[in-house]
C-alpha cells in the first residue's frame, strides 16, 4: 500500500488561491495548518464538539475536523488569519484584549470567527443570542462571561459605526 | 522607598501583552511545531483494564510504508517511580502487563501521524485477563484482588485525632452521618497533551518541548529517567493551551517520545488526541467520604470524623499520587472556615484498574468543600435553622486569627466573616428567601446555596513545584529596555503581565519597556513551575525582590550621576530624578548606557551591566485566601434538570495584580465548578473500559450554562512579599459546593441532599420521585 496517495487540490483560503498535493483523506484543519502553514486554526477534539478549529466557509462557521480539505474546494475559506488586518487587530480581537475575553487562547481563534459570522448575521444580537451561538465553542479557561462582553462590546461598536 | 509603596501598575486594570499573539492566530502551540524530517507518534494503548499480555506480534506494523520505528519496553526499559515514596512504578511502555485501558504498549514512529495510525491498528496484542479492580471500598479490603502482588492496595494509609474528640462526640446533643462522593473528572484543557524531542543542531543536545506546567521539573525528570547530563537537555515550552495541574506530571509519553527522537536520530513530535487525553490525561478527584458531625442545640459544630478515601489508579502518577493531594490535605483543611474544634480523620488511597489520578485545580478542595459545606446545610435543616445563621454561628471570628484548625494548619489573617456577609447582601439573601417560598407556592423549586472558602495558597512546595521558592532574572539592555526571566509555567494566566507589572513600579520604567521571558530552560532561572496558586505570591513576589534589587542600583546610579542623595531619588516612567527638582532627571537608558558602554562612570562598588537575579521563598509555608460563593438554581423536577440562574462571589486573595485576570480566574473556576456539580464524570464499567472517550460523553460547560456571574473584591494582603495570596483554586473549590447546597435546598421540599458530584438529572429525579416531605 502506499503511503499517502496524494492528489492535486485548490482551496481559495483568505483571499488566495493554494495549489496543493493532498491526501483525500487529510482534514481541511490538518491541510490548513501543516500544508498551508495557518496554525491559528487548532485542533481541539477532532470529534467535532469544541470548536476551536472552526473556520468560515462561504462566511459560515464550520468545523474543519469534520471535513476533508478536498470538500472545500470550490468554497471560501477564512481563518483567523484572514480577519486580522495587516498591522495591529481587528475591532473585535481588540474588543477580546480590553475585555479579558481570552486566557489561554487555544479556543480564541474558533470563538473569533464564531462572532464574527454572528454580527455579520445579527448585528443586533443580544446576549442571549451571543450565548447561543457561541454554546458550539468550548472555552474551559474564561467562564465565557468576558467573552460575551467582547461580543457585545464590539457589536455596539459596530452599531456606532 | 516610600515612593515604592505607591505603585502605579499594581493593582491596575492593564490588557494583557499576551493577547496581541493568540487574538491574530501566530502564538505557537506545540503542535505548531514542525520541523523538516519531522516524525509522529501514535501509541498502541492497552483495550484491557487489568491483563498479562501473553504475546505481541508487531511484525506488520514494522513492516508498514512510511514507519521508522517501533518501541517498545525493551527499547525503553524506564519506569516511572519514586522510590522512596511508592513500591510502585509504571514503565513508560507495558512490560509484561496492562494495568488500565489506555496504557500505552508500544510507540509506533512513522512519516506522519496518519501513517502511524493506520500501522497501530495492525498490531495485535494477546491479552490474557485479570480480574479488573474498579471499585474503591472493595479494593481497599484487597477485593477482589492485590492491583500489584507484591504491595497491599492500600498505598497510603494515615490517621488523626485531636485528643478529646471521642468525648465530644459523646456529650452532644445531635448528630448526623454523611457519604460524600465526587466522580472522576480530568482538567480537560483545550489544548491536548504533546510532546516534540530532536537534537538541537547548534549544540548537539536533546531539545524537548512540552506542553508543561514544570519546565524545570520535567527537565531533572527526561535527563534522570533517560540519564542524560540536565545541562544536555533543553526544555522548551510553548504556548500552552490549558493545563490545570494536569500539566504538572512527567508522563510515559514525554519519556518515550525523547527516546525515540535519539533513537531515530530525527525530531519527533506526539500530540494527543482527544480520545486518548480522556484516557491518558491524568485523572482527578474520585473521592468517598464517610463522615460524621457533632453538633449543638443552637447549631455550633463540634466534632467531625472523616473516612477519607481515594482511588489512586493503576500506579502513582509521577512524581506524585494525586490521590494523596485528594486526601492528605483534605484532611488538614476538611474544617474550611469554620471554627470546629474536635476531629478525627482516616485517610486511605488505594490501586485500581483505572489511570492514575494527579492534579486538578483546587486538588483536594472541591471535595472538602462539598463536606464541609454539606455538613452545615445538614445541620441546619436538622435544627430547623437557617443555613446562613448556622454558618455566621461556625464561622471563624476576626479576632481569632492567626487561627490554628483542628487539623493544626495555622489561618493567616483573612475576612472570612466579612465575605459571608457581603455575600449574602449581593444576592439579596433575604429576598431571596421570599421569592423561593412564592415560587414553591406554584410548585417551583428555586435554591440558594453558599459556599464559604479558604485556600492554602504559595505553599512552600506543591504539586507543581519541586522547590518553593521562586526565581527572578532581571537584565537591563544598554538601551534601557527591561528582560525579566521567571522559571513559571503559565498555561493561560497572564504572567508576561502581571510580572511586568510588578516590575514596572519597581524599576521606573515603562510598562511596555518590559518583556517577560518564561518555559525555556536555557533562559528561565531555575524555579518550581506554575500550580498550586503559586506563581501570583511567589513569582510575584521574587519579581519584587528582583525588582527592588534592581531599583537599588539604579538609584545608585543615578544618585552619582546626578550628584544628589540616594535618599533623594525618585523612579518613573523611564526617568530618575531629584525629589522636588524634575528638571534635574537622567533616563534609565543613559544610566543602562553607562552601565555598559561608559563603564569609568559606573559608581564604585557596582559590576558592569545591569544584571542580576533574585529568588524568593515565603517566611510563612503558605498562605490563606479565602471567600463566600453564592448560586442560585432553579430544578425542574419533573426531567431533573438543574440550571444555574444566579452567581455571586466576594474574594479576598489579598494584594491584587491585576483584578481583571483575578475575576477572569474566578470566572474560568465558577464555569468548572458546574461542571463538576452538574455534568463532568469520567466513568468506568465494571470490566474496566472507559465509556466516556469523547466529548459528546464527557460534557463540559457551554456558554449557555453559564449565569452572569457577580464579583466583589476583599483585600487582607498577606504578610508575603507585596501582601499577594494565591487565588487560582479558589473558584473551583468553592463552586460545586455552592451549587449542590443550591439544589439540595431547592429540594428541601423532598428532603433531598445531593450527596454525590455531579448531580445528574436520573439523580434528582429519583430524589424527588416520592411524596413531597413537607
Amino acid at each position: 500500500m502506499a503511503v499517502e496517495q496524494r492528489i492535486g487540490l485548490t482551496l481559495w483560503v483568505n483571499g488566495k488561491e493554494h495549489l496543493l498535493e493532498a491526501s483525500p483523506r487529510w482534514s481541511l484543519a490538518d491541510v490548513l495548518r501543516h500544508q498551508i502553514g495557518l496554525t491559528g486554526t487548532h485542533v481541539g477534539c477532532e470529534q467535532g464538539v469544541c470548536g476551536a478549529c472552526t473556520v468560515l466557509l462561504d462566511g459560515q462557521p464550520t468545523r474543519s475536523c469534520l471535513m476533508f480539505a478536498i470538500q472545500a474546494q470550490g468554497h471560501e475559506i477564512t481563518t483567523v488569519e484572514g480577519v486580522t488586518p495587516t498591522e495591529g487587530l481587528s475591532p473585535l480581537q481588540q474588543s477580546f484584549q480590553s475585555h479579558h475575553a481570552l486566557q489561554c487562547g487555544f479556543c480564541t481563534p474558533g470563538i473569533l470567527l464564531t462572532a464574527e459570522a454572528l454580527l455579520a448575521d445579527n448585528p443586533t444580537a443580544d446576549e442571549e443570542e451571543i450565548r447561543a451561538a457561541l454554546s458550539g465553542n468550548l472555552c474551559r479557561c474564561t467562564g465565557y462571561q468576558f467573552i460575551v462582553d467582547a461580543v457585545l462590546a464590539a457589536r455596539e461598536q459596530r452599531r456606532d459605526a | 522607598m516610600a515612593q515604592a509603596m505607591r505603585p502605579q501598575m499594581m493593582g491596575a486594570r492593564v490588557s494583557r501583552t499576551e493577547d496581541p499573539r493568540l487574538l491574530s492566530g501566530q502564538a505557537r502551540f506545540l503542535d505548531d511545531i514542525q520541523v523538516p524530517g519531522m516524525l509522529e507518534v501514535a501509541f498502541v494503548r492497552s483495550t484491557h483494564a487489568a491483563a498479562k499480555i501473553v504475546q505481541m506480534d508487531l511484525r506488520e506494523v514494522q513492516q508498514y510504508p512510511g514507519v521508522q520505528a517501533v518501541l517498545t519496553y525493551d527499547d525503553c526499559p524506564v519506569q516511572l517511580w519514586q522510590r522512596e515514596a511508592y513500591e510502585v512504578g509504571q514503565p513508560v511502555l507495558a512490560h509484561h502487563e496492562v494495568s488500565y485501558v489506555g496504557q500505552p504498549i508500544a510507540a509506533i514512529i512513522a512519516d506522519s501521524r496518519y501513517v502511524a495510525e493506520d500501522a497501530a491498528e495492525l498490531a495485535r496484542v494477546e491479552y490474557e485477563d485479570l480480574p479488573p479492580v474498579t471499585d474503591m471500598r472493595r479494593a481497599i479490603e484487597e477485593n477482589p484482588r492485590r492491583v500489584h502482588a507484591h504491595t497491599p492496595n492500600v498505598f497510603f494509609h494515615k490517621e488523626y485525632a485531636t485528643p478529646s474528640v471521642e468525648q465530644a462526640f459523646a456529650q452532644a446533643p445531635h448528630h448526623l452521618r454523611a457519604t460524600f462522593r465526587t466522580n472522576r473528572q480530568t482538567a480537560l484543557s483545550l489544548e491536548a497533551r504533546g510532546t516534540a524531542a530532536m537534537v538541537d543542531t547548534a549544540t548537539g543536545r536533546l531539545t524537548v518541548y512540552a506542553s508543561t506546567q514544570s519546565p524545570h521539573r520535567l527537565r531533572e525528570d527526561i535527563s534522570g529517567l533517560l540519564g542524560i547530563p540536565t545541562h544536555q537537555v533543553r526544555l522548551i515550552v510553548p504556548e500552552v493551551g490549558g493545563g490545570f495541574g494536569m500539566k504538572a506530571n512527567c508522563y510515559p509519553e514525554d519519556i518515550v517520545v525523547a527516546k525515540a527522537a535519539l533513537m531515530c536520530r530525527k525530531p519527533v513530535k506526539w500530540v494527543s488526541d482527544r480520545t486518548e487525553s480522556l484516557l491518558s490525561d491524568v485523572h482527578g478527584r474520585d473521592d468517598i467520604h464517610d463522615v460524621e458531625v457533632a453538633f449543638a442545640e443552637d447549631g455550633k459544630i463540634v466534632a467531625l470524623r472523616d473516612h477519607l478515601m481515594a482511588d489512586g489508579g493503576a500506579y502513582p502518577a509521577y512524581p506524585f499520587s494525586g490521590a494523596v493531594g485528594e486526601t492528605s490535605l483534605a484532611s488538614r483543611v476538611i474544617t474550611g472556615p469554620y471554627d470546629i474544634p474536635h476531629l478525627a480523620t482516616v485517610i486511605d488511597c488505594t490501586y485500581s484498574n483505572k489511570m492514575p489520578l494527579g492534579a486538578y485545580r483546587g486538588v483536594w478542595g472541591p471535595v472538602a468543600s462539598f463536606i464541609q459545606e454539606g455538613i452545615v446545610d445538614r445541620v441546619a435543616r436538622h435544627l430547623g435553622m437557617d443555613p446562613a445563621q448556622v454558618r455566621l454561628r461556625n464561622i471563624i471570628q476576626p479576632h481569632q486569627f492567626p487561627y490554628r484548625n483542628a487539623a493544626g494548619m495555622t489561618y493567616d489573617e483573612g475576612s472570612y466573616q466579612a465575605c459571608l456577609q457581603q455575600a449574602l447582601e449581593l444576592m439579596d439573601y433575604e429576598g431571596f428567601r421570599k421569592r423561593q417560598q412564592e415560587l414553591r407556592q406554584q410548585e417551583r423549586y428555586v435554591g440558594l446555596g453558599i459556599s464559604a472558602f479558604v485556600e492554602p495558597t504559595a505553599m512552600a512546595s506543591s504539586e507543581a513545584g519541586s522547590v518553593g521558592y521562586e526565581s527572578c532574572t532581571i537584565q537591563i539592555d544598554a538601551t534601557g529596555r527591561v528582560t525579566a526571566a521567571f522559571g513559571l509555567g503559565p498555561t493561560g494566566q497572564g504572567h508576561e503581565t502581571t510580572m511586568a507589572q510588578i516590575l514596572a513600579d519597581q524599576l521606573g520604567v515603562r510598562f511596555e519597556d518590559i518583556i517577560v521571558l518564561h518555559g525555556d530552560t536555557d533562559s528561565a532561572p531555575y524555579g518550581g513551575g506554575t500550580g498550586g496558586s503559586r506563581s501570583g505570591p511567589i513569582g510575584g513576589g521574587a519579581a519584587l525582590v528582583a525588582g527592588r534589587q534592581m531599583r537599588e542600583r539604579l538609584v545608585k546610579y543615578a544618585a552619582s550621576l546626578l550628584e544628589a542623595g540616594e535618599e533623594d531619588i525618585e523612579l518613573g516612567d523611564g526617568k530618575a530624578w531629584v525629589a522636588g527638582v524634575p528638571e534635574r532627571y537622567i533616563s534609565i537608558r543613559t544610566i543602562a548606557e553607562t552601565a555598559y558602554t561608559n563603564v569609568t562612570k559606573i559608581p564604585e562598588g557596582l559590576p558592569i551591566g545591569l544584571e542580576l537575579t533574585a529568588r524568593y521563598l515565603p517566611k510563612s509555608p503558605r498562605t490563606f485566601s479565602n471567600g463566600t460563593h453564592i448560586a442560585i438554581v432553579e430544578v425542574d423536577v419533573s426531567t431533573g434538570s438543574v440550571a444555574v440562574t444566579g452567581y455571586g462571589v466576594v474574594n479576598d486573595c489579598g494584594r491584587l495584580i491585576n483584578p481583571t485576570i483575578v475575576e477572569g480566574q474566578i470566572l474560568g473556576g465558577v464555569a468548572q465548578g458546574i461542571g463538576a456539580a452538574l455534568l463532568e464524570a469520567l466513568h468506568y464499567d465494571e470490566s474496566g473500559q472507559l465509556v466516556t472517550t469523547s466529548l459528546m460523553d464527557y460534557l463540559l460547560p457551554e456558554s449557555t450554562d453559564m449565569p452572569r456571574v457577580m464579583m466583589r473584591h476583599l483585600e487582607t494582603p498577606s504578610d508575603g512579599e507585596g501582601g499577594i495570596k494565591g487565588m487560582a483554586e479558589g473558584s473551583l473549590i468553592a463552586s460545586p459546593a455552592a451549587i449542590a447546597n443550591a439544589v439540595s435546598d431547592a429540594l428541601a421540599p423532598f428532603d433531598a441532599f445531593v450527596d454525590t458530584l455531579p448531580v445528574t438529572p436520573e439523580m434528582i429525579l429519583e430524589m424527588t420521585r416520592g411524596e413531597l416531605a413537607r
